[in-house]
Order: structure tokens, then C-alpha cells, then sequence
């Protein structure tokens, strides 16, 4: 994928959508390319969060290291998803380690500059806050619906 | 109590004279009369003006008169009823309720006491004394009684005819109100014989009348060929609408496309609510001189089809002729009953006669509010609980940590040719029966497989059987997936846990005949990689160019790299259509219902989406009472279900 490959996905991602002409172009300049091959982190949780990244192509995993049981992944980011929210929420850092679990082409922005941008232009900030928001709403849900675990064994049956 | 007196037996010719003694006794006597090419209820003063040798020919929205075939042919009782009804002469068209006046500065209001004929009803049919009998409830033992009905009811004796014939527009057999007519039901009840007439009287007034006319005790034989026409009738109507649980699944379709389709073939003429029997709504006007001093309160029937029936000021409050049909046909067999506690329609068929465009209320309720599907029970073997038919483990294998199939074979044909989404009652002695969904049909070689969970002592007994066990199997039961119902369209298959195993069957039919479907989708969604059962069913289909596959886990180690996450986050953000598509679901209760609401979030409707519920079972045929959930049985009517037809039984915790 070269550069007008980057900004043809970013165009066509469903996460930029709706965006104003204006804000669109304020995004693109700040938008990167990111290519990552299965294993590549792309964040590490607990560590400052160095970019908000769009995945485009491929997978990506939220992990959680668990003493004695490893690595676990609690969710997977699928295409036209977000990852790195927390370069936006104070403290900016990662909640979870992020790696592709395949090969993922994803748009990055760097967060200092994404805040700095968000800072100075309010349309662009009520833009993009509402999407991130969804997203992070969206998988709260999830969160509530997985600490069910309705998968588990709710009771001892007599049968 | 006295016994009621055997019927007696009046010649042909005796008819004449119950007509001279009831006009001796200054009765007008009002009977069927053939007017304008139709049965009408109008004073008769002989056998003569009756319709002799008449019969009818009915189907919706045609009405002939037919000379009867046949050696019945001089009946006079050999139709059924016309568009008339006696509610002309109990509630007229128009009636003068009160008088208004204003003279000298003061307004004065007087009732109008009513004075009636006194009449006689000759003929009244079944379904003609229940209207009578509703219009009692309305008019006279409603909330306050109307001193105009009350008063003409009182002056009439009713007659009545037991039907030996039935037109094709006739369901008084559903609402329970025909053809046959209790004694006590009429003074005085008549059944047509080919030479004369049964009689039986049902008040004193009747005895009466029975004695004046000196009739014969009725033979045995009289008695048992007029019970046998009367059967007969209700043989030929059968039972074409389902009222049980009517008003209630009236009241969960009020959203229900084919109102507005209704509303494109109907023409809003009100004829239905004239014709009927019972529909009673009126308005009144004020009839007044030229200065307005002296007026008369004229109540007439109206119709709410009418235009301005539910108008305000601002407007009619049902102004689409949708609205309105909605209103008659829901009020007629849903409000009606928690208005008066009973239906408001009778059967007589008279609306679906003379609707001009052949609109049947029977059909467009079995399409509004169609009855719980209760299948007739198919089972070939085992049917009565506790009655099992042998089977044998041929091979286990694990599924998940907690989940075994067992491959049965030597099992009933019957059972190895059930269909996708049925279970069977399983058991070994000293083991209780348990429910378990067949996960896969081998029909040919009279072999089923079973996918059990091992949650309690005779699950995990069953689980853990050794290849050659014999054990005992009940079924097919219950009512499984409605592939028919999926057929040309795009089907979205989500299971969540062992809810696979159900579905299993219905994807093999799916893939089995894969053209006759649309794009075909299928989503699990398990607890962990190695909690998903069927691994290599999945796999399979996951490969299949004609499949649109998708699986998730709640969570995974490293070694996972599939998605992650909630088995909704699949096909919630896709960007195909889903409006048209057919869903099946099957899994844990709550993932279910965030399925189904996501589904719904895409358009599709609840009617096309079906979810397999699991409740208690026991005897597999809808008695025991364990597995009752809302109106249904779900051993008996499920375990498969639209969403639609669950309504809050669906959400609603504890039913």
C-alpha cells in the first residue's frame, strides 16, 4: 500500500464517515501509515499511548498479562475499529497491550499531535470525540455482556 | 328441578297454526320473507309468505337465493340467514330516545317512553339468539340499561330454528354459539324435519304455546335424524377460527402489515357493521322545529367506519380506513371481551357475505392473529411418557471439557427422520429422562447423535456411557427450525455455547441444499477456543466459499488469533442488507436477547427471527406443566419460536 493507498483507506473508513471536508483533510495530514506483521506490538499496556491507530486490513489483539496464566487476549479490533483510545483520556496510557495477530495494515496518528489538534479546533474535536466514544461504548457493552459469562455454568442441575 | 318434556312432533301443517295463535294473541308475527332476492325478517301472516322450498347459495361478498334441491324442497326453514337481523326490531335504525324544549326561559328534557308492538320471532337461528343474547348484555344488563331496548325485548317471543343446513360464510361452530340450540336458549325451539317439525319449549311461555298446538310425542327416530342434520351442519362448518388466546394475540398484532393491505381492498361502506348482528354504536341527533324550540334526540346506528366517527375537532383520530377496520375487527374479538365478556361476533358470516369485495374475517385473523402452531404430535415412537424405544451408544467422543456426542444408533426410523431443532427424551433405568436436542441426523442409517452437557448426576451418567449401551429414547418432539420459512432468503445462523448443537442440523440442511437459499451467515460465539463444540463442523463450514462464517470467544490465550470479544460484534457493523433475511439463534438466554435486539437493530423483523428456548421438559407433549411459558408449552409448541409469536415471554424475567 503506498501513500495514496493510506489515504484512500482512510477516506474509505467507515470510522472517518460523515467527517466535514475540512476536518477530513486536518486528519489525513496527520494520519500514518502503519503496517505490523503477526506478533508486532503496537502499544504496551501501562506504557504512554503513543498513537490512536484505525485498523484497515488484518487483526488486531487487546491483551492483558495475567501472573500465572500469561497472556490473555479480552478483545480482538477488527477493520474499521479503533485502537489507543487512551491517547485521548487522561493519563494516556495503554490499558492493554495491543499486537497484531495478523498481518495489519492500520492508520496511526500520534497522539500529541492528535491532542494539540483536537485542542484548537472545536468542530474537529466534536467530530471525533463522538466516534471515539462509540467505539469505547460499544465494547463497554461487550465487557458487561462477557462478565456475564453466560457461556459458564450457572447451576447444578438435578438432571 | 323439573326434567325438561321429551320433544314433541308438529306436522307440516301445524306451522300455520302457531302463526294464527301467536296473531291471536296479538302478536305481529315477523319471520323470514324473500325480499328484493334475499331472506329479510318482515310480518308474516301465513306459511305462505315464508320462503318455501328456498335455499342459499353464500361465499364471501355473494349472496344468491336457490330454489332447493332435492326431496327438501318445500322446507321453509332450508337457508341460512339473509342480511337482515332481528336487531331491526330490538334496536331500530331509528328510534326517538328524548324530547327537548325551551319555553319561557326554561329547558326542559323528557325520556320517551316507549311503547312496542308486541311481536313474535319465528326462525331465530344459533347464532341469531346469541346476538340477542349479547345485545341483552350491552343493552339491557350493561351499565345502565336502555329503557327503548329493555322494552321491545320484552314484548317479543323468540321462536327459534335449529340449522340443518350451513352456507360456506357460517362459523357459528368457532365462537360456540351453533347450530344446535338449547331449549332454555328460546321460548320455543323448532327443528325442520322433512314432514314437520321437532318442538321443545324452554320457558312457560313456550309450554304454553307447545300445548295449544297439541303436538304428538316425537318418535325416536324423529328425535335422532333431527340431532343427526343438526351434526351434520357443524361437521361441514368444522372450526375455522382459532378463538382460543384470540384477544389477546388481536391486541400483539396491532402493528401487523396487513392491516394497511386490508385497508387497500376494503372500500369502508360499513356494510359489515350493518349486517352484523350485535354491533350496536350509535350517534344521536337532535331533530328540531324552525326556532328550535322543541327538539327530538334521534339515536340512529352508525359505523365506525364512517368518516366522522372518531373525528374531533382537529380531525379524525382514525382517519386511515386501516384505523378503522382495526377498530371493528380488534373491538368485535379482542376489547369486546373485556368490555362484556364475551365476543362481540357470533359467526353468523353475515360481513363476510355481503362485504362487496369478499373481505373474510376468518382468513385475515388467521393471517393478523394466527393461533400458537400446535403441531399434531407426529411421534411414531414411544408417544405416552415412560414409553421408550431401544436405542444403542455406538461411539462418544468430547466435544468441550464439560460437553460429550453420542452417537446412537439402532434408533426408531421414526426418530432419525426428525427434523432440525427437535429433541428427544433420553433415559437409562435409573436414570431420569432428559431433554436433549438431536445435533445430527443420520436418516439413512437410522442413527441420531446427541450432544449432552454433563451439568447434573444423570447428565454426566449419560455423558460418560461406554460404546454398546443400550438406553431408551422418546421422540421426535417439539417443533424445530422453520427452514420452509427461510427458503429464498438470506439466512443468518448465531449460536453462542452448546446452542450449536440444536442449529447443527439446520446448517446441514441449509448446506445440503444450499441453492434454495440466499446468502447464508453463521456466527458462534464461545467462552474460550476450547469451549466450542463441533471444532471441526466449523472449520468446514468456515472453508466453504458459499458460506459467510464468523466465530468469536470471550476471551483467548495467545495461541487464538480469531476474533475476541461478544458473538454480536460479528455481524452488528457488517454493511450487508439484513431487512430481508431469516435468522435462527440458539444459545444461552441472555445472549439470545442481545442477539435478537442487534438483529432487530439491522431491520430484520421479529416474525423472521426464530430462537430456540430451553425450559424444563418432561413429558414432551405439553400436559406435565413444567416447561408452560406464557401461553405456550415449550416442549410442545417449541422449543423453536419467532420472536414475534414469544412477545414479552421473550424478555420478561420469571414466566
Amino acid at each position: 500500500m503506498d501513500v495514496s493507498g493510506t489515504i484512500g483507506a482512510f477516506h474509505g473508513s467507515p470510522f472517518v464517515a460523515g467527517l466535514a471536508p475540512s476536518e477530513r483533510r486536518r486528519l489525513a495530514a496527520l494520519a500514518v501509515r502503519r503496517t505490523a506483521e503477526p506478533g508486532d506490538v503496537l502499544l504496551h499496556e501501562d506504557a504512554p499511548t503513543t498513537h490512536l491507530g484505525i485498523v484497515v486490513d488484518g487483526r488486531v489483539a487487546l491483551r492483558l498479562q495475567v501472573p500465572g496464566r500469561g497472556s490473555i487476549t479480552v478483545l480482538t479490533v477488527e477493520p474499521g475499529d479503533v485502537f489507543g483510545w487512551s491517547a485521548l483520556v487522561p493519563p494516556y496510557r495503554s490499558t492493554s497491550t495491543v499486537v497484531a495477530v495478523e498481518r495489519t495494515e492500520a492508520i496511526v496518528f500520534d497522539a500529541v499531535a492528535l491532542r494539540a489538534a483536537l485542542d484548537e479546533d472545536d468542530g474537529l474535536a466534536a467530530s471525533l470525540y463522538p466516534r471515539v466514544l462509540r467505539s469505547v461504548a460499544r465494547r463497554l457493552e461487550a465487557t458487561r455482556m462477557q462478565l456475564l459469562d453466560v457461556f459458564g455454568r450457572e447451576v447444578d442441575a438435578a438432571w | 328441578m323439573v326434567t325438561a318434556a321429551p320433544p314433541s312432533f308438529l306436522p307440516r301443517a301445524g306451522l300455520d297454526r302457531l302463526i294464527a295463535l301467536l296473531r291471536d294473541d296479538g302478536r305481529r308475527v315477523i319471520g323470514p320473507t324473500v325480499v328484493d332476492g334475499a331472506v329479510a325478517y318482515e310480518e308474516i301472516a301465513s306459511t305462505a309468505d315464508l320462503p318455501l322450498g328456498w335455499s342459499d347459495e353464500q361465499s364471501p361478498g355473494r349472496y344468491r337465493l336457490v330454489e332447493s334441491p332435492g326431496p327438501g324442497r318445500e322446507r321453509a326453514f332450508g337457508y341460512t340467514v339473509g342480511p337482515a337481523s332481528w336487531k331491526r326490531y330490538t334496536f331500530p335504525p331509528r328510534v326517538d330516545i328524548g324530547r327537548g324544549r325551551d319555553a319561557d326561559g326554561t329547558v326542559t328534557y323528557e325520556p320517551v317512553a316507549p311503547e312496542p308492538d308486541a311481536l313474535a320471532f319465528l326462525g331465530v337461528r344459533g347464532c341469531e339468539l346469541a346476538a340477542l343474547r349479547i345485545q341483552d348484555r350491552v343493552l339491557r344488563d350493561g351499565p345502565v340499561a336502555d329503557p327503548d331496548y329493555v322494552a321491545r325485548r320484552r314484548a317479543a317471543l323468540v321462536i327459534a330454528v335449529e340449522c340443518t343446513v350451513a352456507a360456506s360464510t357460517c362459523f357459528c361452530t368457532s365462537m360456540g354459539t351453533g347450530p344446535e340450540i338449547a331449549r332454555e336458549s328460546a321460548d320455543l325451539v323448532l327443528t325442520e324435519l322433512d314432514d314437520g317439525y321437532l318442538l321443545r319449549s324452554g320457558t312457560d311461555d313456550g309450554r304454553r304455546l307447545e300445548a295449544r298446538l297439541d303436538p304428538r310425542p316425537a318418535t325416536d327416530d324423529e328425535v335422532a335424524h333431527a340431532r343427526a342434520s343438526v351434526a351434520d351442519v357443524r361437521r361441514r362448518i368444522g372450526d375455522p377460527v382459532a378463538v382460543q388466546g384470540l384477544p389477546g394475540r388481536l391486541q400483539a398484532r396491532l402493528d401487523h402489515p396487513r392491516w394497511a393491505e386490508i385497508a387497500e381492498r376494503c372500500l369502508g361502506c360499513a356494510n359489515c357493521t350493518l349486517v352484523c348482528p350485535t354491533c350496536f354504536c350509535t350517534s344521536v341527533t337532535q331533530r328540531s322545529d324552525l326556532d328550535s324550540r322543541d327538539s327530538v334526540a334521534v339515536r340512529g346506528w352508525d359505523s365506525c367506519f364512517s368518516g366522522d366517527f372518531a373525528k374531533v375537532a382537529g380531525g379524525s383520530f382514525r382517519w386511515r380506513r386501516q384505523d378503522r377496520y382495526r377498530q371493528w375487527l380488534t373491538h368485535k374479538f379482542s376489547t369486546w371481551v373485556d368490555q362484556f365478556g364475551a365476543f362481540g361476533c357470533v359467526g353468523c358470516g353475515r360481513c363476510v357475505t355481503w362485504c362487496p369485495v369478499g373481505i373474510d374475517v376468518r382468513e385475515e385473523l388467521a393471517v393478523i392473529a394466527p393461533p400458537a402452531a400446535r403441531r399434531p404430535l407426529p411421534m411414531a415412537a414411544a408417544a405416552a411418557p415412560g414409553d421408550f424405544t431401544p436405542a444403542r451408544v455406538e461411539r462418544t467422543w468430547p466435544e468441550t471439557p464439560d460437553t460429550t456426542t453420542l452417537l446412537l444408533t439402532d434408533v426408531d426410523p421414526a426418530i432419525a427422520h426428525g427434523a432440525p431443532g427437535q429433541f428427544v427424551m433420553v433415559t437409562r433405568p435409573g436414570l431420569p429422562a432428559v431433554p436433549i436436542s438431536v445435533s445430527r441426523y443420520h436418516p439413512e442409517g437410522d442413527a441420531i447423535e446427541l450432544s449432552i452437557r454433563a451439568a447434573g448426576p444423570a447428565t454426566a451418567t449419560l455423558s460418560s456411557l461406554a460404546p454398546g449401551t443400550p438406553l431408551g429414547v422418546r421422540g421426535p418432539l417439539g417443533r424445530g427450525w422453520p427452514l420452509e420459512a427461510a427458503e429464498g432468503r438470506d439466512v443468518i445462523v448465531v449460536s453462542g455455547g452448546i446452542g450449536l448443537s440444536p442449529l447443527r442440523p439446520a446448517i446441514d440442511a441449509l448446506l445440503e441444499d444450499r441453492p434454495r437459499y440466499g446468502t447464508v451467515r453463521l456466527y458462534h460465539g464461545a467462552r474460550t477456543p476450547n469451549d466450542r463444540p463441533h471444532k471441526d463442523d466449523l472449520a468446514t463450514w468456515a472453508a466453504r466459499p458459499d458460506v459467510e462464517a464468523g466465530e468469536t470467544v470471550d476471551r483467548a490465550g495467545t495461541g487464538w488469533t480469531g476474533p475476541v470479544g461478544v458473538v454480536t460484534h460479528l455481524f452488528d457493523a457488517g454493511r450487508w442488507d439484513a431487512r430481508d433475511a431469516v435468522a435462527f439463534v440458539c444459545g444461552p438466554e441472555r445472549m439470545m436477547q442481545a442477539t435478537v435486539s442487534t438483529l432487530e437493530d439491522r431491520g430484520l423483523r421479529p416474525e423472521r427471527i426464530h430462537v430456540s428456548m430451553e425450559r424444563h421438559m418432561e413429558c414432551g407433549i405439553g400436559l406435565c406443566g413444567h416447561c408452560q411459558l406464557g401461553r405456550f408449552f415449550v416442549c410442545r409448541d417449541g422449543p423453536v419460536f419467532s420472536r414475534a409469536e414469544l412477545g414479552d415471554a421473550f424478555i420478561l424475567e420469571g414466566v
